[in-house]
């Protein structure tokens, strides 16, 4: 389907306008954290000289310097601390209401990201929540003229029920 | 290197809503304003310009806007003539920079200008193109990026901890629309009472519609030259940069620095910062633009700015604390909430009118304000800004 006004866009992906991470190897050094994700691990990467465990995952060690990382897990459960649900000017490609939680996961790390699978009204403080890794629209890498479509995954929380 | 003190001698503005105009456009408005507020400088004299602005690379697909701004506007640089994108703190991160520049002998004459189209023929593209406006990979991709979820949460973190009500809430979005409903270039500009702050609309929740600044076009200007210059062009009173700060501590969803999200360790470092390098106290400002993006802001901004102790911001500002008449009047031209929010712009209309307070000319004016302080949130609070600007170096 021709875009509207941009007709030369036809059948092309505007990388540009993708919501989401250009996950394929050809495009980050870190796609070993998609690829963890659709085993449902949640990983980051860990420093092998000084320790350092920094979310997200690096390809240097922001503290030491070090290049010589390795991909450790992190916990799939927290609970919720704050949260929001944004009922108005929600962005194209997602419903509304959208939900967002500052959450600890278990180890004591907090993170705000969004809650999946809940409706509104649903979420209390204090709730338990895990991980949710789910398959979003693939990627295109083109080669030589030839389209690939490259899988994706992405994350957010849900609660546990 | 030379040590000069930086003034600022000129600001402009372009009026900020729903504009039919592209942001070259307006950036050429904004530079005419700005232009004629200080008549005996000619263009030539002018060797460098810094254009702030965030959006232009999505919503006008113009990267490199620097040097399309210097033709259209009739400057030729020879010192600087470059982009700048610190979201909302563009316009602010501009006039710290040519204040450097300036100060060591780099730069002799410097145009901040600043400011974003960010209207799209279709509305889903502008809000969207938020999404890139934080860390696309990790927080865009969760649908975060639009900021009122963030200040949501920020607000209802300060209700629970420190009994901060939705009327004081409130009393920030009253204060600001009054103080805009004289400002001729707001995009706001009929005031709201408390009863209908109150009703509005929810956004997320407690925010409502007026607790939010809304999304603007607009352009804004001004001018810095060093103290000698500035002496020449002019025999209003002299408004130097004295201090100044830009603090990045985390990113947007992890590595929060503070105890709690009402707690801004990168605003009060930022504070510690600009404050000992104007030498002055926060008892010392007359007169404060601080960035009223949603109502808590205002609020938190006055306790970590150390108007007001922590958590007493909600009670401070609804008996009048930081309006006119009280501690420290703040947002007197209308902030965020009623001028509206084009990024880049922001930092130099609150420069501007910090110029026109500190002259003695502005619409609601500060009788003998001599002190005042200008402070940008940027991101999804992710750095905070700070200028310092005195009658006295």
């Amino acid at each position: 389907m021709p875009v509207p006004g941009v007709p030369i866009l036809e059948g092309l992906y505007p990388s540009t306008l993708d919501l989401y991470p250009l996950e394929a190897k050809e495009f980050n050094r870190i796609y070993q954290f998609y690829d963890n994700l659709r085993e449902n691990r949640f990983t980051t990467t860990k420093c092998k000289k000084c320790g350092t465990t920094p979310f997200p995952p690096r390809v240097v060690c922001p503290k030491c310097n070090s290049d010589d990382l390795e991909w450790v897990d992190l916990p799939t459960k927290g609970k919720v601390l704050r949260f929001t649900e944004e009922v108005a000017g929600v962005p194209h490609g997602f419903d509304a209401p959208l939900i967002h939680a500052l959450i600890e996961l278990e180890d004591g790390r907090k993170l705000i990201c969004r809650i999946a699978n809940c409706k509104e009204g649903e979420l209390k403080e204090g709730a338990a929540v895990q991980l949710f890794a789910y398959e979003v629209p693939p990627m295109i890498v083109e080669k030589r003229g030839v389209m690939e479509e490259k899988p994706r995954m992405f994350f957010a929380f849900e609660p546990v029920k | 290197m030379a040590d000069r003190k930086v003034c600022i001698v000129a600001g402009g503005m372009d009026k900020w809503g729903v504009r039919e105009a592209s942001v070259v456009d307006l950036a050429q408005e904004a530079a005419q304003d700005c232009f004629d507020d200080v008549p005996a400088l000619k263009k030539e004299e002018i060797d460098g310009l810094l254009f702030a602005s965030s959006y232009c690379g999505r919503t006008s697909f113009q990267v490199n806007p620097a040097p399309v701004i210097a033709e259209r506007i009739g400057l030729k640089p020879t010192s600087i003539c470059s982009r700048l994108d610190t979201l909302c703190a563009g316009g602010s991160s501009g006039i710290i920079l040519a204040t450097g520049l300036i100060r060591s002998g780099m730069a002799d004459v410097v145009m901040v200008v600043g400011g974003e189209k960010l209207y799209t023929p279709q509305r889903w593209e502008t809000y969207y193109s938020e999404m890139a406006s934080i860390d696309h990979d990790w927080d865009g991709a969760q649908g975060m990026g639009l900021p009122p979820p963030f200040f949501s949460m920020t607000a209802q973190e300060h209700m629970k901890r420190y009994g901060t009500t939705k009327e004081q809430l409130s009393a920030v979005s009253v204060k600001n629309r009054r103080n805009g409903s004289t400002n001729p270039n707001a995009q706001f500009q009929k005031e709201v009472s408390l009863e209908e702050v109150m009703a509005a609309r929810p956004i997320a929740p407690p925010l409502g519609l007026f607790d939010c600044t809304p999304i603007t076009d607009g352009c804004a200007a001004v001018i810095l030259t060093h103290e000698d210059k500035a002496k020449e062009l002019s025999d209003k009173p002299l408004v130097y940069v004295r201090g100044t700060a830009q603090t990045s501590l985390h990113s947007m969803s992890m590595n929060w620095p503070g105890e709690h999200l009402a707690d801004w360790v990168h605003l009060r470092t930022a504070a510690k910062r600009a404050f000992e390098q104007a030498r002055v106290k926060p008892a010392d400002i007359d007169v404060a633009q601080t960035h009223d993006c949603f109502t808590i802001s205002e609020i938190i901004e006055m306790e970590d700015l150390g108007f007001c102790k922590k958590g007493e911001g909600g009670p401070f500002v609804e008996s009048g604390q930081n309006d006119f008449g009280g501690k420290i009047p703040t947002n007197t031209d209308g902030g965020l909430l009623s001028c509206g929010h084009p990024f880049g712009a922001t930092g130099i209309r609150q420069a501007r009118e910090m110029l026109f307070q500190l002259q003695g000319r502005a619409i609601r004016q500060v009788e003998g304000a001599k002190m005042g302080l200008a402070h940008n949130l940027s991101g999804l609070n992710v750095e905070h800004t700070i200028l310092i600007y005195g009658r006295e170096p």
